[in-house]
């Protein structure tokens, strides 16, 4: 027994010297490390948007590495990212965000991207009093009576209106048709915001067809059908890139000729690919144009076709620009005390105070919700298969 | 060869032996003794904790037992497992050895006056190392609360899927219900929000009447079990699952089209009343209750309609009314877990209810072990922390644990710790005793 005690004895004072020269040996916790948390979906449903956030923020590291730091005040400070992935998933999404803020005490946040993973991490961002921006959330409610939330991307309920007007210009159309995915936060909310602009401009019933399906079905003809019969004269589908190319062609097989209308989330390179001929010609709104753009947006398309091969998602231009924000909110904060809460603080009330941030999104400035004030942009799907910068549209 | 394997052989001696050495000194050291010992070690880490991972060159302390900076940064591995040796390892190794005889006679003297006394200070002194240990950190907290609720989950579909040998895959349908039934339930009496406007009682009483809204969700997924066991328990194996599975998708689409619940936008800002010690409450009284209902004559009924349901039949078991309730039940226990997940996310999402979260549910259950209180508990808690453990991985985390999980089903087909009895009364007896 008493070999035991003292076998244990030494083993303890043996750690406690080893562990001292561990202190001695290990690198000291730099204290002027700036890091920036990057809550991204890398694996589950949607991991084409975690890559393209993951990519925008390794650019930007990039340029500021090469920068020789990120100059704060007068101060140059090396800038860490944390990027972790949340699975695309609710729970996931919460538990990175607390990790990133208590655990890795990150100065902001960039994430998460859909809104199913946006509202709830939003709220512990919240409570943790941490910024947090998010490149793709449109639901409402991320950033709603949260005062470090904020966002980049322009709401549905001003992408409904655009929309509607510039259906009723260009093809004098008055009777409109909605297709829309039913179970999916993104496409529900766009298209009722569609219709009741659509049915203000024109009176009741003008949306003659207002037909639902639901995630991962693959065949609308039923729905489309219908549509066809009901003497619509536009057809808006808000829908994702896969299901665009399913819609438009069984569209077209089933003799519908008329225009059909896309919102923001038909800007994906894939889209082309899996769409071919029967999307040329047609019509969206998104964030950015990428063919025939010009100055910043234009070195950032090449720049990224360049380093990772594909032109960038709007996902990846949102977040060139959330980082952006982020590095000018820091930067406008003019000084680092080191006090993590404090500077959180700081830089939170400095990205508020933000106005006409000139992004490659277009310009921005944030109302008190955190959500931006900024113009959309009309793209036209050219025969050479290229997002056509068409024509652009701001908020009144 | 011959020599090779006898090399092999005695070399697999020599560790058992080196084991059985150092475990010698511990293997009288009872329950009490090893929860003491954890509690100095949380203790010490609450208040040395920062300065020994300072000394160590740690910026903080090691979130997860170092296994985080284990794949993160390599370089600080050493100091963590430094850190997890000087701050847990050792101390529990030496509080459990040294207050071995103490413990010992302690135990005994409690479990001779109260055995629910034992058990009551044993569950006490558990609580209190986890809420030492969470407090460190709020991911520590979040990852605490998310496991416990995963334990709930995992073991009610355990008296499905286990005891009664059905193939169930409607957990998640349950869950929804519970988290949407237990979250309507506290917004529109306690919350002033948008989707229901003021509060209709004080939010003073909220979180007194917390646990009725949990009753409340539990009972609303029993009620959707009814619905679905109805028809199917006229079918058995493949039926059941492709109905249970069936309704799964019926509850996240109904869902979705309800608009007074949000739809697909969700349902948010439920009050923060799912803190650790509610978990824990709750967590606790599912295993204890479950624990007793397998037991019970009906939970052997449930046995002996698994092995064979025209024999149980025969021997007088009500086998209908044997399922069902088991169903229910299970049913009952999903929906609270979900009240519960809804109130510690603050947010619910009927996406959130699909089948990823089926293949979550399943996958703790038997990597635990099918029909065994314990293998859920440990199949839910080391689920839950490899899957943490390992997000820095990003998509290699995708192919260790299903490689992790093969591995378990070809060694062990039924799950880590299947068919085994949880005797609470023989887990925290002194060690000088001879079980019954």
């Amino acid at each position: 027994m008493k070999k035991v005690t003292i076998s244990l004895i030494v083993m303890l004072l043996l750690t406690v010297v080893l562990a001292a020269c561990g202190g001695a040996a290990a690198p000291s916790a730099a204290t002027n490390t700036i890091k920036i948390g990057v809550n991204a979906p890398m694996t589950g449903d949607i991991p084409k948007v975690g890559e393209g956030t993951k990519y925008s923020a390794e650019m930007w590291l990039e340029d500021v590495k090469a920068a020789g730091g990120l100059d704060v005040g007068g101060t140059k400070y090396d800038v860490e990212l944390v990027i972790e992935d949340n699975e695309a998933k609710a729970e996931s999404a919460t538990a990175v965000t607390t990790k990133l803020i208590s655990q890795d005490e990150v100065l902001a946040m960039v994430g998460p991207q859909s809104s199913k993973q946006a509202v709830p991490a939003g709220e512990v961002a919240n409570n943790l009093k941490t910024l947090m921006v998010s490149p793709w959330s449109t639901n409402p409610n991320t950033t709603l009576d949260r005062p470090f939330v904020f966002r980049t991307p322009f709401l549905d309920p001003f992408q409904g209106p655009v929309l509607v007007n510039f259906a009723t210009e260009e093809f004098g159309a008055t009777k409109a048709a909605v297709l829309y995915d039913v179970a999916s936060d993104y496409p529900k909310g766009l298209a009722e915001f569609f219709k009741s602009a659509w049915e203000e401009l024109h009176g009741e019933g003008s949306v003659v067809a207002f037909e639902s399906f639901t995630t991962n079905d693959t065949d609308f003809s039923a729905q489309l059908t219908t549509i066809k019969d009901s003497g619509a004269e536009v057809l808006f589908a808000p829908q994702y890139y896969n299901e665009v190319a399913l819609i438009v062609q069984q569209a077209r097989e089933l003799g519908y000729d008329g225009p059909i209308l896309g919102s923001d989330s038909w800007g994906s390179a894939e889209l082309m690919n899996l769409c071919g001929d029967a999307c040329k010609g047609l019509f969206f709104s998104t964030h950015y144009a990428a063919a025939g753009a010009t100055g910043a947006t234009k070195e950032f398309i090449d720049r990224y076709n360049e380093k990772y091969g594909y032109v960038p998602d709007d996902v990846g231009a949102l977040t060139w620009d959330t980082m952006l924000l982020i590095q000018k909110a820091i930067q406008d904060c003019g000084t680092i005390t080191g006090d993590i809460a404090v500077d959180r603080q700081c830089v939170r009330d400095a990205m508020a105070e933000i106005k006409d941030f000139e992004g490659i999104t277009g310009s921005m400035t944030f109302t008190e919700e955190g959500d931006p004030v900024k113009c959309a942009v009309i793209v036209k799907i050219s025969d050479a298969g290229e997002f056509e910068f068409y024509k652009q549209v701001c908020p009144e | 060869m011959t020599a090779i394997t006898s090399k092999l052989s005695t070399g697999k001696n020599d560790l058992g032996l080196l084991f059985k050495k150092l475990w010698a000194p511990f293997s009288m050291a009872p329950m009490l003794g090893w929860l003491v010992g954890a509690l100095v070690a949380v203790l010490l880490e609450y208040t040395i904790g920062p300065y020994v991972a300072w000394t160590l060159g740690l910026a903080k302390i090691p979130v997860l037992f170092g296994v985080l900076i284990m794949l993160e940064t390599p370089i600080l591995f050493p100091s963590a497992v430094l850190y997890v040796l000087i701050i847990y390892i050792v101390p529990i190794a030496f509080v459990a050895w040294i207050t071995t005889p103490l413990a010992n006679n302690l135990a005994g003297r409690l479990l001779d006056l109260r055995p629910w006394l034992a058990v009551l200070v044993h569950l006490g002194l558990f609580y209190a190392i986890l809420q030492l240990w969470a407090e460190i950190n709020d991911y520590r907290l979040l990852i605490v609360r998310l496991t416990l609720i995963s334990i709930m989950l995992t073991l009610s579909l355990n008296v499905v899927n286990g005891y009664m040998g059905e193939f169930s895959c409607s957990h998640p349908g349950f869950m929804a219900l519970g988290a949407y039934a237990a979250s309507v339930f506290t917004l529109t009496l306690f919350v002033d929000d948008r989707t229901f406007g003021p509060p209709l009682l004080p939010p003073q009483l909220g979180p007194l009447l917390f646990p009725l809204g949990l009753i409340l969700g539990g009972g609303v997924a029993a009620l959707g079990a009814v619905i679905i066991a109805v028809p199917s328990f006229r079918t058995r194996g493949d039926y059941l699952a492709i109905i249970s599975l069936a309704f799964m998708f019926i509850v996240k689409s109904l869902i979705e089209n309800l608009e007074f619940v949000g739809g697909p936008r969700g349902l948010g800002s439920q009050p923060d009343w799912a803190n650790l010690p509610t978990v824990f409450a709750w967590t606790a009284i599912c295993i204890w209750i479950t624990n007793n209902f397998v037991r019970s004559t009906l939970g052997k009924a449930l046995n002996a309609v698994r092995d064979d349901e025209i024999a149980a039949d025969a021997m007088t078991v009500n086998t209908r009314q044997t399922k069902m309730v088991a169903f229910l039940f299970a049913a009952f226990w999903a929906g609270v877990a979900g009240g519960l997940f809804a109130h510690v996310l603050r947010y619910v999402n009927p996406g959130s209810f699909g089948l990823q979260k089926l293949a979550e549910i399943l996958a703790m259950l038997y990597f635990g072990g099918l029909n065994s209180v314990v293998g859920s508990i440990v199949g839910a808690v080391s689920f839950n922390l490899v899957s943490e453990a390992l997000r820095p991985l990003e998509i290699m985390k995708w192919i260790i644990i299903p490689v992790i999980f093969i591995l378990v089903m070809i060694f062990r087909p039924s799950g880590l710790i299947a068919f085994t009895e949880f005797k609470v009364l023989d887990w925290i007896r002194p060690k000088n005793r001879i079980t019954e």
